[in-house]
Formats: structure tokens, C-alpha cells, sequence
């Protein structure tokens, strides 16, 4: 019976050092594991809808090869809505090894308006989830995650109409000059067209503009949209249907009553 | 009487040499334990009470094992043995909270899922408790041979 005891002592002994060796290496090497977060880039996918792109560098020095490797983001607004969630995921990142992923996600603003015009006028909070997941050595799972929040800043921030001017234009019509101003406190350039309908008090549609816009983010705009209205229409009071078109998305009519 | 003194001398020998394989065991456990430290140090910085937590389990499994060379050449040593791999289930099991280790460090949650190590970690002990078991029977059976010749 001694040498049976003996086999499994050596045995036992065996797989101990190897398991501990394996253990301490492993986690040692997550400690030499690089990630390198490069500038996000925006741009525009063939739907229309806004694309952020996150280049991620991961240097991995470590002993062993790093599995499943999954990045995911998930932006919601304030009451828990999901706006967007992109995942991105690399199978095996050898050792020794320099990766770089583009951490895709879209935003369709179409989509978001639908669920409340405060996202074109008002700056608010976003809220981002975001997680890392791994498997150290293939073997051992790991997950990071965290919490953060997001200033989200209006394209159409404080937009008003301003005073509205009204100069003859021949004896039948009037040139009547709407302005228009607003903040583009959004992370991209507003480029796109501005429409007026005007409508007297008794709902008759009188005149109708559009004029172009252009305006970098974070800037103020003031322009003005020209209207050609015909006197005999014209009452004290009325609304202006106005509505946006842009390549980000497609808002309006917003109603702005007058007089 | 001059048995007697014989054996006294023996065991008092036996129990020397014991003595000075537990202090020499003890010794190489934690020198094993300090060089394998300076790998996890910088690990210990993130989780707070890792270092405790080691600590406790080798000052318990040294206790253990030095105890258990003292009592060498008796049943209790088998018992001390069979108790140092209960003592490993055990403390890792409820340490690591079932191998879902969780912890918070500056708004970043982190969930480490050592239940493969852990379960491995458990065979191997649960081995070590069978050899001690076995080495039980066995001294237990040679005692009983030994007493009847």
C-alpha cells in the first residue's frame, strides 16, 4: 500500500506546483497587458445614422495568450432608454502580440427623437455602461465594468425665432424675413436646411422658405429664412411650421405660433 | 532500566529530528510563500485584503503542517494531514466566495470567476485527503501486523 500512497503523493505534488506556478504566472501577467485607447472618430454610415469609432490598441506581454476578448458599450439616457450598444470581440490575442480593434457603435438620432424633441433643444446627461471581458491564459474569465456619464449636448440648443420683419416686396406680396439662432452644442457640425411654412389664423398656408445652414459644433448660428407672403393672406396672428433637414436626422414640422 | 532510558533517548531523538523537519518544512513553505508574494504585490494594491487573506492561509497551513511533523510516527499525524486539506477546501472556498470573486476599485467593478481554479484546487486537496486517509489505514493496519508478530 506504500506505493500506491507514495504515486499519489508524487502526483499530488506534481499537480500543485503546476497549478500554483500556472496560477501566479497567469496573474502576474495580466499586469502586462496594455491598452492603448486612441481618438474616437465620427462619421456617417450609408443609413444614415451617426457612427462612433474607438480605435483600441491592446499590447499583450503577458505569458499567455488572452481569449475571448469582448468590449462592450451600452449608452442610455437618463430614465434607463437604450440609445445604442456595440460589442466588439476578438476570439485569441497571442502573446507577445499587438492587436488594434475599432470598437464600432451607431446612433440612429432619427430614432432618438421619436422618443422626445429634448435631445435637438436641450443638453443633457447620458449615461454609459461600459465592459471589458477576457479570458487570462484562455482559462480564467475576468470582467471589468463600469459606469460613467456623458454631457449630451443639443444641436438646436435655445432655438428661437426672432422678431419677424416685414418689407413690401411688389403690390401684391410681402418679403417677410424670419430669424433664426440657435447653439450647436453637439459633438458634430450641423449641415443641413431649415424650413418655414407660414400659416395665417385661419390655417391657410401663406408663404413657405428654406435657407441652408452650417454650423460647427459648439458655435452660435444666426441666419434668416426669407418668405414671400401674399398681403391679401396675411392676418395679425398665425404659426410657422418649421422643420429640419439634416443627414444626421429629420425633425419638424415644430409648431411656433406668431403675432 | 537501561531499555527504559534507551528509549527514552530515542524518542526524545525522534522527537528533535521532528522538530527540525517541521522548522526546516515551515521555514520552505514561507520562503516559497515570500517569493511567490513579490509576483501578487502588485495585485494586492488593487484588491484590498488580499494580502491578509494570504497571509492567514499560510500562517494556518505552516501551523498545520509543523504540527503535523511533530506528531510524525503517530496516527495524529494522518489526522493533522487529512485537517491541512480540509483546511484548504475550506478557506478557499468561503474566501473566494464560491469562485466568483468581486470587488470594487474607483467606480470599476471587477469579477474575477476562479470556479475552474477552485474546483481543480478542490480535486487535488480532496486527493491529499484520501492520502491521508489511506496513509491512516495504512499505518493503523502495519501497527496491527507489527503488535501481533
Amino acid at each position: 500500500m506504500r506505493i500506491p500512497i507514495r504515486m499519489i503523493g508524487i502526483a499530488t505534488t506534481f499537480f500543485w506546483i503546476f497549478l500554483i506556478a500556472f496560477f501566479i504566472t497567469a496573474v502576474y501577467s495580466a499586469k502586462d497587458l496594455q491598452f492603448d485607447f486612441g481618438d474616437p472618430k465620427m462619421g456617417l454610415t450609408a443609413d444614415n445614422k451617426v457612427l462612433f469609432s474607438l480605435p483600441i490598441t491592446i499590447v499583450n506581454k503577458g505569458y499567455y495568450n488572452i481569449g475571448a476578448f469582448n468590449i462592450t458599450t451600452e449608452i442610455s439616457d437618463e430614465e434607463g432608454f437604450t440609445i445604442t450598444r456595440g460589442s466588439t470581440f476578438v476570439r485569441v490575442i497571442n502573446k507577445n502580440d499587438v492587436v488594434t480593434i475599432n470598437h464600432n457603435m451607431t446612433i440612429d438620432l432619427n430614432d432618438l427623437l421619436q422618443k422626445g424633441q429634448n435631445y435637438l433643444f436641450n443638453d443633457t446627461e447620458l449615461k454609459i455602461y461600459e465592459a471589458v471581458g477576457m479570458r487570462i491564459a484562455e482559462v480564467i474569465p475576468v470582467q471589468a465594468s463600469t459606469n460613467l456619464s456623458l454631457p449630451w449636448g443639443a444641436p438646436l440648443y435655445n432655438f428661437v425665432l426672432g422678431e419677424i420683419e416685414y418689407v413690401a416686396h411688389n403690390y401684391t406680396h410681402l418679403r417677410v424675413v424670419v430669424p433664426i439662432s440657435f447653439e450647436n452644442h453637439a459633438f458634430f457640425d450641423l449641415v443641413g436646411s431649415i424650413q418655414i411654412r407660414m400659416f395665417n389664423s385661419t390655417n391657410v398656408l401663406v408663404g413657405e422658405g428654406q435657407t441652408n445652414i452650417e454650423a460647427i459644433h459648439n458655435s452660435l448660428y444666426n441666419g434668416y429664412v426669407e418668405l414671400y407672403v401674399a398681403i391679401t393672406g396675411m392676418t395679425e396672428t398665425g404659426h410657422f411650421e418649421v422643420s429640419f433637414l439634416t443627414p444626421f436626422f429629420n425633425y419638424g414640422p415644430m409648431v411656433i405660433n406668431y403675432g | 532500566m537501561a531499555d527504559a532510558n534507551n528509549d527514552s533517548k530515542k524518542r526524545i531523538r525522534n522527537f528533535t529530528f521532528n522538530a527540525l523537519k517541521a522548522v526546516v518544512k515551515g521555514f520552505l513553505v514561507y520562503a516559497i510563500y515570500f517569493v511567490l508574494w513579490m509576483f501578487l504585490a502588485p495585485i494586492s494594491e488593487i484588491v484590498p485584503g488580499l494580502q491578509q487573506m494570504v497571509e492567514t492561509f499560510v500562517i494556518v497551513y505552516i501551523i498545520l503542517m509543523i504540527v503535523g511533523e511533530l506528531t510524525s510516527g503517530t496516527v495524529f499525524q494522518h489526522f493533522f494531514n487529512a485537517a491541512k486539506a480540509l483546511f484548504v477546501i475550506g478557506y478557499l472556498i468561503l474566501s473566494l466566495k464560491g469562485g466568483i470573486f468581486g470587488l470594487t476599485f474607483k467606480n470599476v467593478s471587477l469579477i474575477v470567476d476562479l470556479r475552474l481554479f477552485l474546483i481543480i484546487v478542490t480535486l487535488l486537496s480532496l486527493l491529499g485527503l484520501t492520502k491521508s486517509v489511506l496513509q491512516a489505514i495504512n499505518y493503523m493496519n502495519e501497527k496491527t501486523e507489527y503488535t501481533r508478530i
